[in-house]
């Protein structure tokens, strides 16, 4: 989280203009109009809490999150660009596909990132459906490329499957025990810690969101008790099931391409009763 | 002896005991899901007299660790009775295909489980044999053809649908029923005539299930596409099929319905009608008039018959002879 203004500074035209620039490119254009009206969401002495949930806002640009994942790859022991001097076999892998952006855009944004673009590069990125294929023992390495991990729930879930349901997991497309990674532009603390404890993978956020990143929690130094109080008001107005975001992460992260729903609902929820200035559609 | 079984047969190395902690499911087989009540049965005869059928395990060359190739039931037994060690018979570290061909073998697929990776195991196994006939892939593994020809069918697929059903979000997976029931649309022939490649047309109809407004609600409505199709084509119909087809693909409100073309659809009921009639007519034509003399209900039924089929050539202007 962002080190907000301090309380009571003006919301003049400078101010508008750093969010602007800050939020440039997310994927619903933010302009002085959209700011405005979200402002307007707060009663009037909340406007300065509203102000100051903006300036705390921690906004990925594509920009951001490919420095994050080259500089995980690069720190991968084994892994380097020329296929002569990689320790196994590696192979780069979506770990989201169904929303078609998170795991399909990061895994794209690597080629780029990493320098991958050529063709000779092809036979590291595969599907999910290669990977039983790819026949990749101890010695071999698989990357999973996503952007955002809240809880480690889902990952968790994607890991072992559900043998209740007859659901079948990622550790079943991956049984010669190769090494195995996940690249993350950002993660909760839990969820590296929970996916790290629960499964083989090993994560690797590009940045790291810990206690004091959530909001309302007490480590949170940067808004009072009253602040987060009044704060929750709108929240819960936002989005009554989650009002602290899912799983009550209180995270204020948005990523240029979709606000995870982790983050408060006063910065994505999209209806009738608040509009968010980061829509998730 | 079958041509592949050389490749299949692990070899033995001999019986010893191991540790109950150095062993390890066998990762070609995170399955592990087994009834209650054989467990607790099982628990309890481990416990009067011990494990008297050595565990089958087999060596990692490249760890050293131990996976269990048989007898996952009987090591979780020992764990929850806290057995420090466990006989086992060790064999020869298997082969990518013997290991995938034994778990097949031991572990009887569950109905309910999803078929994306079945599929994928089973795309193994064919290249690496070099097998591709049905029959001979069910006997290897064990499982039903109706289930390999549906592997079979998944992996007709391209590489992004695939990956679909192996979505790490398993509530936004696309279930494989979906690709099982599409696959006679798609690979008929007059679809197969029009303008769209199989992957477009796959993510066209994909788009129609998955939209909340869109025509496809279930997947048993390619059955129903497919039939309107048929009896289209049987009917000689193919030019207004044609269109409504392209129509149907485009637009992804439309439901199979929009398929069935009036005159199509009358000819099929009229095809099913007439092998009716030739079916009835040849029961007739074989009865034993003698011994059915005394069935007075059926002579009134074939009375009543007679008058309607006078009056129906009648109505079509077909000359009745008495």
């Amino acid at each position: 989280m962002r080190t907000p203004k301090a309380r009571g500074k003006p919301i003049d035209a400078a101010r508008l203009r750093s969010w602007h620039d800050r939020f440039e490119g997310y994927r619903v254009a933010v302009t002085d109009d959209r700011i405005r009206t979200w402002l307007r969401s707060f009663r009037g002495q909340d406007t300065d809490l509203g102000a100051r949930v903006l300036d705390a806002v921690m906004f990925l640009k594509p920009e951001n999150m490919e420095a994050a994942l080259r500089d995980r790859v690069g720190r991968l022991p084994g892994w380097h660009k020329s296929k002569t001097r990689r320790r196994g076999k590696w192979r780069f892998v979506a770990f989201s596909i169904s929303a078609g952006e998170s795991g399909d855009s990061m895994l794209h944004r690597s080629r780029t990132a990493l320098g991958l673009t050529g063709r000779q590069h092809d036979e590291l990125y595969i599907h999910k459906a290669d990977l039983m294929r790819a026949e990749l023992g101890a010695e071999d390495s698989v990357v999973f490329f996503d952007d955002f991990a809240g809880t480690g729930q889902q990952a968790c879930r994607a890991w072992h499957g559900d043998p209740e349901k007859g659901i079948t997991g990622l550790a079943e497309l991956l049984p010669g025990n190769p090494k195995t990674y996940l690249v993350l532009v950002a993660a909760g603390q839990r969820a590296v810690e929970r996916i790290a404890q629960e499964t083989r993978l090993s994560v690797l956020p590009g940045h790291v969101l810990g206690p004091a990143d959530n909001i309302f929690s007490e480590d949170c130094k940067h808004f009072t008790s009253s602040e987060k109080n009044s704060l929750l008001t709108y929240c819960k107005r936002a989005d009554r099931r989650n009002p602290r975001g899912y799983r009550d992460c209180g995270f204020v992260i948005v990523l240029a391409h979709r606000t995870p729903n982790n983050s408060i609902p006063v910065l994505h929820a999209n209806h009738d009763r608040w509009r968010g200035i980061f829509p998730r559609y | 002896m079958t041509k592949h079984s050389k490749v299949l047969v692990v070899e033995p190395v001999g019986v010893k005991t191991l540790r109950t902690d150095q062993l390890q499911a066998n990762p070609y087989n995170p399955r592990m899901l087994f009834d209650k009540a054989p467990m607790q049965t099982l628990e309890k005869s481990i416990k009067h007299v011990g494990i008297l059928v050595p565990l089958t395990v087999y060596q990692r060359e490249s760890d050293g660790k131990f996976f269990i190739l048989d007898g996952q039931r009987r090591w979780i037994c020992a764990q929850k009775l806290q057995m420090l060690k466990v006989p086992v018979n060790q064999v020869a570290e298997p082969s990518l295909v013997q290991n995938i061909v034994t778990m097949f073998q031991i572990h009887k697929l569950r109905e309910d489980w999803e078929l994306m990776p079945t599929a994928l195991k089973l795309d193994l196994l064919m290249e690496q044999l070099k097998e591709k006939s049905e029959r001979k892939l069910a006997e290897l593994t064990g499982l039903d053809v109706a289930v390999v020809t549906r592997c079979r069918k998944l992996l007709s697929y391209s590489k992004r649908f695939q990956d679909l059903m192996l979505d790490p979000d398993p509530d936004k997976r696309v279930k494989a029923d979906f690709f099982i029931e599409l696959y006679p649309f798609l690979h008929d022939r007059v679809v197969a005539k029009t303008p769209y490649s199989r992957p477009d047309l796959t993510q066209k109809m994909l788009e129609k299930y998955q939209s909340p407004h869109g025509g496809i609600k279930a997947v048993t409505d390619f059955r129903k596409a497919k039939q309107h199709i048929t009896n289209a084509r049987k009917a000689g119909k193919l030019t207004a099929l044609s269109r409504r087809l392209d129509e149907f693909v485009e637009k992804v409100e439309l439901t199979p319905d929009h398929l069935l073309i009036p005159a199509a659809d009358v000819s099929a009921q009229a095809r099913s009608l007439h092998s009716t009639v030739e079916k009835l007519h040849d029961a007739l034509r074989k009865l034993d008039v003698e011994a059915y003399v005394g069935e007075e209900d059926l002579w009134s039924a074939l009375e009543s018959l007679l008058a309607t089929i006078r009056k129906c050539l009648t109505a079509a202007g077909r000359r009745v002879k008495e």
